[in-house]
């Protein structure tokens, strides 16, 4: 048995000077915390991993006396000699709050069962019982005559047990923070030795507590009356100096100062296992879920004492969750037997009232640590196991009243739903709080702004992406300790929330450059907390806990101050434009979070969009803002990228999927867009935010919609398609947008045309596929939606080529028939090369005969000069200005005009390179001189036929031949090329 | 004698080597928003702050120094990489390991202008000397086993620089042992003396002709 020692590895230096450590174990074991008094750093290690090196804790100034985890393990409280509590996150160790100061070093710590109370003592005269949520001292228990070293709650949260250095204990009611009962000097004196501390426990069924006793024993007292009830004595040559009842209260290991530890069997108050060490052991801690004691000496050593009770013994922790169970039901004991197990739901709800405020704020942390999300439930589910002991007295004294509670429960637990959780409040492209690590508070595609926290202030740094262009901004110091930041190319916005009365809420708005000194600017919110901020050309909004929208100037005015009507989740700026996603309603049972935006144009005053935000089911949103170009768009947790389109009355489009990409295994955390591509960073797996050093560069990628797996197998080309379709319809309604501006829409006719032109080639190549696929309806359906005709006569001579003569009959029937549609149509398409020209060839016509009637009336006037510089054509200047555009785009053109009926009269017009003289002016004319010569050698025919030959940029020239009435197209039929050459 | 007094024998001098490794593509992430670059070489960027683009090796320098950009390192340049390599290096007496064609040039030309880009500098370092010493020293264990009979010399994944050093050394070498081993290759010293010193890129090796059965060197290697 004696032959397994335990190894003890240092965790702490104490420099060979004996001081008190503790350890601990969190509630799935899967971490050990450890401190030492000599060391200023708490160290929390993986027990399963020795070789990990601990998550260490710096920010005590001297040696850490105390340690305690609330018993959901989300919150670590630690005390120091350097006289202040300090809470942590747990597992993560980010640091919190100092909770509270001291006068002298603390000694004990405790939490009670639901972790809304944390009692705190030391070397000064009171215990204080500090709530944990706002950190305000709910009591101090003022009786010690000598430090306080030992405290413990009692599992029904009824009593507190305190006992100092000069071995006196002390029952505490908690209620009234009166004592009961006052126990003097029962335990050793420990002198002025603090490297040994007294330390009591109760037995987790709550019905005694052990004390270490004057004749190197651990005495047993009774709850209620603390009488002595019986002793453990056996082998320690020396005082006992620590003890720990076993998870299932059957067992208790004990520490001496003769290096000893022993496992006791309580019931049978006999000894079953020693083990003897170099040093003493001065804490001790059971595995919550494992027969496995975690040990520390006092030289810092730790260590883990598997299987500590005899495995032919019943394990520590079994009938642990009986006991617990036991004392959930603990109505059971004094009740009727009519509880249902279903109760224990609703057992966990009146708790929830009851430390209404603990909860949620534990939720809250658990729920930033989204990969601790399973915990969560774990954790919540044994909340309701254990939080109902701390009703089982009052219940027992109360037995009727319980009944009548017990309805309301039942109501209550229907009505409140338990799972699902509205999303919190964040700021795109924030990172979590990592402890003693530089993060995100807002990164985007100009630059970043990232702090990290010292011990009561931070420091905070913008740095720009582009660093030669971005202006230099120094760094700050933070005294506030901002969680929210938002940046644009002008200033950046900051915002904390308020952390008790004394730290309010504030706004502070720093330009980067202003022309007067001292222009930032702060604002402070009593009684609200600024959730969100966001960041425009002319304005910053700042979102509150009242669903306030606040809305300042960038001077500092405050303009606007609007109501919301559901709590904020997130909100963007860009130019004018301000979008805001709040929650709806609460989520839906199946974990949907109900989210709504709306954008504001802050300068015009109104709200031009607005409406539900879709998210994938059972996801939350983790990314919303503005593409480069102005698009709204999301992301969510589930990776789906959603852009706003006000196609079909204003939708949203997914645009691109995590679970599409073919290295699914990586995280995106997405951090803008532009019309084309994804601008992300790219997180190896366990992580899923990117840190601030390295610096993270940024990746690009291609849009793809979720489309399903089409027979045609042409996958790529659809989404090409798809894409394509899309920027050209926002490109053509910015065209209209800006021609409704009255501004110049060259540049971006050009680009329209150039994706009309990409667009087409896809549809080829898609028509290629289709052939292929042996799909020809869908092959005839895409020629109809070919924008330009050259294209249609490249798929023509496509499927000629493919030897599908069918299709090539239906596609000339197309052609033929948009020809005539459009040379019918009066209203000419700019964009269209052979519509425009078809137009401009009508127009010429008209033209003539206008020319001719001025000539017949106004005969003095010499025929126009072929520059176009006549005041003449100042009716139709604007008309040719259309016009020029579409000829610039067919860089060759050849105008053949050919009179059916008289054959002699055949006139062919071929300027070799009307651009040669960077001039259309001329060309222009020239063709209307020949066709005006045309018109004035040849009498009035009934028929022309007028015959274009197109040489556009992209596919082969051909030639279309088309009849013309009197100025009315009859007809139009593709020819053969060879015939005219 | 004939190949010692030949020019096209002589070696590229070390700026040479560089300069041809300069060519060599090199990721870099820009902190500057600039048009691309239309050079002869090709069409380098768009370069847009943060996101990362390829450019040759002397562009990359050429920003770093200007403090426009920070070069990532290859993928080979990391400790695990050149730790495996070392080892493998060391574990195999007769062979060399597949390494980029300028990696000497290459390391040498980012730990002169990139040092900060590149994590563990000094294990990088140490790890590339290591390499480069361990490679040589088989190069010179294998040199010292050509002998009268040996009549080529097949030397696999050598890199530019190690094949440059060795280069004259083992021609002439070579050539001095065909002139007093076989008297009929004294009458056509040229076609020896005439070949292009280039090696191919895919494999630097020395080689020179013969009719008789080619030894390899690698063996003795």
């Amino acid at each position: 048995m004696k032959a397994r020692s335990v190894k003890l590895k240092e965790a702490h230096k104490n420099n060979g000077v004996s001081s008190f450590c503790s350890v601990l174990w969190d509630l799935q074991a899967q971490h050990l915390v450890t401190s030492s008094a000599s060391d200023l750093a708490i160290s929390i290690h993986d027990p399963l991993l020795h070789s990990k090196p601990p998550n260490i804790l710096r920010h005590h100034k001297d040696g850490v006396t105390a340690l305690a985890l609330s018993p959901n393990s989300t919150c670590l409280a630690s005390g120091s000699i350097d006289h202040s509590v300090k809470l942590y996150r747990f597992p993560g160790g980010e640091f919190q709050t100092n909770v509270t100061r001291f006068t002298l070093p603390i000694r004990a710590l405790a939490f009670n069962k639901s972790g809304s109370m944390l009692a705190a003592a030391g070397d000064d005269e009171g215990i204080k019982l500090i709530n944990t949520i706002d950190g305000s001292i709910a009591r101090v228990l003022k009786g010690h005559k000598g430090p306080v070293t030992g405290l413990a709650f009692d599992p029904s949260s009824e009593y507190l047990a305190s006992i100092d250095s000069i071995g006196t204990v002390i029952y505490w009611e908690l209620c009234s923070g009166k004592t009961l009962h006052i126990l003097e000097r029962i335990a050793p004196d420990t002198g002025s030795d603090i490297s040994v501390l007294n330390v009591l426990s109760w037995s987790p069924d709550g019905e005694t507590l052990a004390v270490p006793g004057l004749r190197n024993d651990v005495v047993m007292y009774d709850r209620d009356t603390a009488e002595k009830l019986f002793s453990l004595r056996g082998d320690h040559g020396q005082p006992i100096c620590f003890l720990s009842w076993s998870p299932n209260g059957k067992y208790m290991a004990t520490s001496s100062l003769d290096r000893q530890v022993l496992i006791w069997d309580v019931d049978q108050r006999q000894d079953i296992d020693r083990q003897k060490f170099d040093d003493w052991i001065c804490c001790m801690a059971w595995k919550p879920n494992g027969n496995a004691l975690a040990l520390i000496d006092v030289m810092g050593k730790f260590g883990v004492w598997e299987s500590a009770v005899p495995s032919s013994m019943k394990s520590p922790t079994d009938g642990a969750s009986s006991l617990q169970s036991k004392n959930s039901n603990g109505l059971l004991l004094f009740d009727e037997d009519d509880q249902e197990p279903s109760i224990s739901g609703s057992l966990g709800d009146i708790n929830e009232d009851d430390f209404g405020q603990a909860e949620p704020t534990s939720r809250k942390r658990l729920r930033k640590q989204s990969e601790f999300d399973e915990k969560l439930d774990e954790d919540s589910d044994d909340e309701l196991n254990l939080l109902p002991k701390v009703e089982s007295r009052k219940k027992a004294s109360r037995n009727h009243k319980e009944s009548l509670d017990d309805g309301n429960m039942k109501l209550r637990s229907v009505m409140v739903p338990g799972g699902p959780k509205m999303q919190e409040a964040f700021q795109p492209g924030s990172t979590p709080v990592q402890a003693g690590k530089r993060r995100f508070l807002c990164y985007n595609m100009l630059g970043s702004i990232t702090t990290i926290e010292y011990d009561g202030y931070s420091h905070i740094e913008v740095d720009f992406h582009d660093t030669g262009s971005g202006p230099r901004v120094p760094s700050m110091t933070d005294y506030f300790g901002f969680t929210m930041a938002s940046l644009n190319e002008n200033g950046s916005v900051f915002a904390n929330p308020c952390k008790g009365e004394k730290n309010m809420s504030t706004l502070m708005y720093r330009p980067f450059s202003s022309w007067a000194n001292n222009s930032e600017w702060s604002m402070r919110f009593e009684a609200e907390e600024v959730k969100v901020v966001a960041l425009g050309i002319d304005w910053v909004a700042a979102i509150t806990s009242l669903n306030f929208i606040r809305i300042f100037s960038v001077g500092g005015l405050q303009k606007y101050i609007l109501s919301l009507d559901g709590p904020v989740v997130t909100a963007s700026g860009f130019k004018d434009e301000l979008a805001i996603v709040t929650h709806a309603s609460h989520c839906l049972p199946s974990n949907d979070q109900m989210l709504e935006f709306r954008v504001f144009n802050i300068s015009n005053g109104t709200q031009p969009m607005r409406g539900r935000l879709p998210l994938t089911p059972g996801s939350c949103l983790t990314w919303f803002g503005f593409s480069d170009e102005g698009q709204l768009s999301s992301y969510d947790s589930k990776g789906m990228l959603r852009v706003f389109t006000n196609q079909y009355g204003g939708s949203w489009l997914p645009l691109f999927s995590t679970s599409k990409e073919k290295k699914s295994e990586e995280n995106y955390w997405v951090v803008g867009l532009n019309a084309s591509k994804l601008v992300c960073i790219v997180c190896k797996p366990p992580d899923s935010f990117p840190l601030v050093a390295p610096k993270p560069v940024l990746t690009l990628l291609s849009f793809s919609f979720p489309l399903a797996s089409s027979d045609l197998g042409a996958d790529i080309l659809e989404n090409e398609f798809i894409l394509n379709n899309l920027h050209l319809s926002q490109t053509q309604k910015r065209i209209e947008e800006m021609a409704a501006a009255g501004l110049d829409t060259t540049s971006l006719d050009d680009e329209a045309f150039n994706m009309e032109a990409a667009l087409d080639r896809c549809i080829l190549r898609l028509i290629a596929a289709c052939c292929n696929g042996d799909k020809l309806v869908r092959a005839t359906e895409l020629v109809r939606l070919l924008s330009l005709e050259k294209s249609v006569k490249g798929a023509i001579k496509l499927v000629t080529a493919l030897k599908l003569p069918v299709l090539a009959e239906r596609f000339n029937g197309i052609l033929e028939e948009r020809l005539l549609n459009e040379t019918m149509g009066t209203t000419a398409c700019p964009n269209s090369n052979i519509d425009a020209s078809l137009t401009n060839e009508v127009e010429a016509h008209k033209f003539i005969h206008v020319v001719e009637n001025k000539i017949a009336s106004e005969s003095a006037i010499p025929l126009p000069s072929p520059k176009f510089s006549s005041p003449l054509f100042s009716k139709k200047e604007k008309r040719e200005e259309s016009a020029k555009v579409v000829v610039e785009k067919t860089p060759n053109r050849t105008v053949v005009v050919e009179n059916i009926k008289e054959d002699a009269n055949h006139v062919q017009f071929r300027p070799s390179n009307p651009f040669a003289k960077a001039s259309n002016n001329q060309e222009k004319s020239s063709l209307f001189d020949s066709i005006k010569k045309m018109k004035k050698t040849r009498p009035r025919s009934p028929f022309h036929k007028i015959e274009f030959i197109l040489d556009a940029a992209l596919i082969d020239p051909y030639i279309v031949r088309i009849w013309v009435l009197d100025g009315q197209v009859l007809g139009a039929q593709p020819v053969n090329r060879a015939m005219y050459f | 004698m004939a190949g010692q007094s030949d020019p096209h024998l002589s070696i590229f001098s070390a700026e040479e080597v560089e300069f041809i490794a300069e060519d060599e593509m090199m990721e870099i992430v820009p902190n500057m928003k600039m048009d691309p670059l239309n050079l002869i070489c090709g069409d380098f960027g768009p370069f847009r702050p943060q996101i990362a683009t390829e450019v040759p090796l002397w562009l990359a320098v050429a920003l770093k120094k200007r403090g426009k950009c920070t070069i990532r390192p290859p993928q080979w340049m990391s400790v695990e990489k050149l730790t495996q390599i070392l080892e493998a290096e060391r574990e195999s007496p007769r062979e060399f390991h597949p390494l980029p064609f300028h990696y000497v040039e290459i390391s040498r030309l980012l730990f002169d202008h990139a040092r900060d880009d590149i994590p563990d500098v000094y294990m990088v370092r140490s790890l590339i000397e290591d390499i480069r010493d361990v490679r040589f020293h088989k190069v010179e264990t294998g040199l010292e086993t050509i002998s009268a009979r040996t009549h080529a010399v097949k030397l696999k994944n050598l890199s530019a620089m190690e094949v440059n050093i060795v280069r004259p050394f083992i021609v002439r070498a070579l050539q001095a042992f065909y002139k007093h081993d076989s008297p009929q290759m004294i009458p056509q010293p040229d076609t020896i003396g005439n070949r292009p010193p280039q090696v191919a890129d895919r494999g630097p090796r020395v080689r020179a002709k013969s009719h008789m059965p080619l030894g390899t060197l690698a063996d003795t290697l």
